[in-house]
C-alpha cells in the first residue's frame, strides 16, 4: 500500500530533525528513560480527582440514602428528591426527543446528500455550536421560550432549551456514523441496484445505528448534568411536573440552589442529588462503551 | 417502460423518458435544496442565538465606561480580565499535562495499559460541571485554605500575587487559584484527546525511520511526532480555551464571587460567565435598574459569545482535516 503524501503544512523540513550532537548516548538514553517513567505519572492528575470525587460524593450521600429519599418530594429544607429526579428525567426525555428530531436528520442529510465542500462547512458550524457556552444557550432559551413564547419557567421551556444545547452532539455523531460507512459497501449497494432509500434503510442504517445510539447517549450524559440552561428556565418546584406547561425542578438545579444552604439536611440532599446524577452519568457512559464495543465486534472486518 | 424508445438514444433508461420541465424543477429542488434544510439547523440555531441576544440587548449604549473597570458604571473590563486570568493559566496547565499524558499514552505505555488508563481521561469529560463545583467547594477549597495557602504565604510570599492579600487575611480557599485548578481538570480531556488523536495520526514510517536513525523514543517524539502533529496541538489549545472561557457553573461555585479584580491568587473575582449566572436573578426584577442590568448582562453575553465563536471557528479550522469524535468534544 502506498503511503499517502504528507499534508503540505506539516511536512517535516530536514532542518527540523536535529538529534542531539555526539557522544552523549548515556545522557540521551537517560532522558528517554526519565520520560518513560515520569510522563505516565501524569495520568494520576486525571485519575486521582475522579476517584476522590466519586469516593467523596458516595461517602456523603450513601449513609441515609433510602427509598424514602427517592420517593419523597422535597419540603422546605428536608424531604427527598422525587421532584428533582422526575423533573430531570422528564426534561432529559423531552430534550433528547428534540435533539434527535433536529440532530439526526441534519446529520443524515450532511453525510449523505451534501457535496463534500458544503458538508465540511456544515460540520464546522455544528462543531462551533458545540463550543457555545451553556449559559448563552440558557439566556437564549430564557428570551425565546420563557418570554417570547410566553411559556414561563416550565418543563417545556427547560426541555427545549436543553434540546437546543444537545442538538449539535447528536448531529455530529449521526453525521460521523453515516459518513464513515465504508465506500466499498456503498458502491456494492448502489452497484447491485439499490436506490438511495434502500441503501439508507437496508444498508447504511444497520451499520451506522450503534454509533448514532452512542452519540445520543453521550448527548444525554452531557445534557443531564448541564446546569446553566436550567438555572434560567426552570423553577425551584417541590412537586414533579404534571404537564408540559407546569413548573419543573431538576437535579443539577437542586444542587445549585442547595449547596450553600445553612441546613445540614438540605446539604445532605444536595450531595444525594449529586450522587444520583453521578450514577446516571456514569451509567450512560458505561452504556456507551458497551454498545461501542459490541458494535465493533459485530462489524469487525467491515472497516478495513 | 417507454413504449417506443427512439433507436438513436443510448443513455440509461430514465433519460429516455421525456421529463416535463416543471417536474424536473421539483425533482431538482427535492434533490438539491431539501437536504440543506436540516443540514443548516446548527447554523440557524447559532444565528438565532446571536440575533436574539442582539435584539434583547437593545444595543443599549453604556458609553465608554462600558469598556472600563468600574462595575458601578456598567464597566465590563473586570470580568473580561477575570475570564482571561482564569482560563489562560488553566489552558497552559491543561496543555502541558495533556501533552504529557498523550505522549505517555501513544509512545511509552504498552497498548493494554493505556487501554485501561485512557477511559479515565474520557470519564473526566463526562462528569457534570456542577459536581466539579461542589467537589471543589467542599473538598479542595478547605484543603487550600488550611494547607496550601499558609505554606505559599510562608515560602512563596516573595512572588507577587502569592503573598498575603491586603483585604483577605485568611481566605476560605476558594478564589482564583481554585477556579484555575478546577478549570484545568475540566478542559484536560479536550486537550488530551485532541493531542492524542493528533499523535496517533503520525505515520508509522516516520516513527520507524526516526528510530532507525538512532534516535531515542523521546527524540522522535520531540523532533518528529510533535512537529507533525502541530496542527492538532494548536487546535487543542484553541478549543480548550473556548471551553475554559465559557465554563460557567463550576467556576461560579469556586471563584468566591466578587465584582473586583483579584489582589492575589487566593482572592475572589468574577468571570463573564460566572457574573451572568450569579447575578441574573437581580436582572429579572422589573425595575428600570433591573431592565438596564439585563441589557448589560446580555451585552456581556454577546461579548463572551463573540470570543468563543472566534476561538472555536479558528480551532475547528485548524483541525478540520481530522474527522474524529471523542466523548462529546
Amino acid at each position: 500500500m502506498a503511503t499517502p503524501p504528507l499534508p503540505a503544512t506539516s511536512r517535516i523540513e530536514s532542518d527540523d530533525i536535529r538529534f542531539d550532537r555526539v557522544g552523549h548516548a548515556r545522557r540521551r538514553l537517560a532522558l528517554d528513560r526519565a520520560a518513560s517513567w515520569l510522563l505516565p505519572l501524569l495520568f494520576l492528575v486525571a485519575i486521582f480527582p475522579i476517584l476522590d470525587l466519586v469516593y467523596w460524593v458516595s461517602e456523603h450521600a450513601v449513609p441515609g440514602f433510602t427509598w424514602q429519599v427517592i420517593v419523597t418530594n422535597p419540603s422546605g429544607n428536608a424531604g427527598g428528591l422525587y421532584a428533582p429526579l422526575m423533573g430531570s428525567l422528564s426534561i432529559l426525555g423531552l430534550a433528547t426527543g428534540f435533539a434527535i428530531a433536529f440532530g439526526f436528520f441534519g446529520g443524515l442529510a450532511t453525510a449523505e446528500f451534501l457535496g463534500p465542500r458544503s458538508a465540511e462547512m456544515v460540520r464546522i458550524t455544528a462543531n462551533v455550536m458545540v463550543g457555545t457556552p451553556a449559559i448563552i444557550v440558557g439566556l437564549f432559551g430564557y428570551f425565546a421560550f420563557v418570554i417570547y413564547f410566553g411559556w414561563h419557567l416550565t418543563l417545556a421551556a427547560a426541555s427545549l432549551t436543553l434540546g437546543i444545547f444537545m442538538t449539535p452532539y447528536v448531529f455530529r455523531s449521526t453525521d460521523l456514523a453515516y459518513a464513515t460507512v465504508p465506500s466499498h459497501i456503498r458502491e456494492a449497494a448502489y452497484g447491485s441496484g439499490a436506490g438511495a432509500g434502500q441503501y439508507l434503510i437496508r444498508v447504511a442504517t444497520p451499520i451506522a445505528f450503534p454509533q448514532v445510539l452512542t452519540g445520543v447517549f453521550l448527548a444525554m450524559a452531557i445534557g443531564v448534568g448541564e446546569t446553566a440552561p436550567l438555572v434560567l428556565t426552570t423553577l425551584q418546584s417541590n412537586l414533579p411536573p404534571t404537564g408540559l406547561f407546569s413548573p419543573s425542578n431538576a437535579l443539577p438545579f437542586y444542587i445549585w440552589s442547595g449547596y450553600t444552604s445553612i441546613f445540614p439536611t438540605e446539604i445532605r440532599l444536595a450531595f444525594q442529588a449529586a450522587f444520583l446524577l453521578l450514577i446516571i452519568v456514569v451509567g450512560l457512559n458505561i452504556l456507551v462503551r458497551v454498545i461501542a464495543a459490541r458494535a465493533r465486534k459485530r462489524l469487525e472486518g467491515l472497516f478495513q | 417502460m417507454p413504449e417506443s424508445p427512439s433507436p438513436d438514444s443510448s443513455g440509461p433508461p430514465e433519460s429516455r423518458q421525456p421529463v416535463p420541465p416543471a417536474a424536473a424543477g421539483v425533482r431538482h429542488i427535492l434533490r438539491k435544496v431539501v437536504p440543506y434544510v436540516p443540514a443548516l439547523i446548527p447554523l440557524g440555531l447559532t444565528l438565532a442565538i446571536v440575533f436574539t441576544l442582539l435584539y434583547e440587548s437593545h444595543l443599549q449604549n453604556f458609553g465608554w465606561a462600558f469598556f472600563g473597570f468600574n462595575f458601578a458604571d456598567y464597566g465590563i473590563m473586570i470580568f473580561v480580565v477575570g475570564s482571561f486570568l482564569t482560563s489562560v493559566p488553566a489552558l497552559l496547565l491543561a496543555m502541558l499535562i495533556g501533552l504529557g499524558i498523550s505522549i505517555a499514552s501513544t509512545t511509552y505505555l504498552p497498548r493494554f495499559v493505556s487501554a485501561w488508563l485512557d477511559p479515565f481521561v474520557d470519564l473526566l469529560a463526562g462528569i457534570p460541571s456542577i459536581i466539579y463545583g461542589i467537589w471543589g467547594y467542599f473538598v479542595v477549597a478547605p484543603y487550600f485554605g488550611v494547607n496550601v495557602w499558609p505554606w505559599s504565604v510562608m515560602h512563596l510570599g516573595w512572588i507577587p500575587g502569592f503573598g498575603r492579600a491586603q483585604f483577605s487575611p485568611a481566605p476560605s480557599g476558594d478564589g482564583l487559584a481554585l477556579a484555575i485548578i478546577i478549570l484545568t481538570l475540566m478542559i484536560l480531556p479536550i486537550t488530551t484527546l485532541l493531542m492524542r488523536d493528533a499523535l496517533r495520526s503520525v505515520p508509522r514510517d516516520l516513527w520507524e525511520s526516526g528510530l532507525a536513525l538512532g534516535a531515542t523514543r523521546w527524540e522522535v517524539t520531540r523532533r518528529v511526532a510533535i512537529p507533525y502533529a502541530k496542527r492538532g496541538v494548536w487546535g487543542a489549545a484553541f478549543l480548550g480555551f473556548g471551553r475554559a472561557i465559557g465554563e460557567t457553573v463550576a467556576v461560579a461555585m469556586v471563584i468566591d464571587q466578587a465584582q473586583k479584580l483579584p489582589l492575589n491568587v487566593y482572592d475572589g473575582t468574577s468571570t463573564m460567565a460566572s457574573l451572568i449566572i450569579e447575578t441574573i436573578d437581580s436582572a429579572f426584577i422589573l425595575t428600570p435598574q433591573g431592565v438596564l442590568y439585563l441589557r448589560f448582562l446580555t451585552e456581556l453575553a454577546l461579548i463572551l459569545l463573540a470570543i468563543t465563536l472566534a476561538v472555536n471557528i479558528a480551532g475547528r479550522w485548524i483541525i478540520r482535516r481530522t474527522f474524529t469524535e471523542v466523548a462529546g468534544i
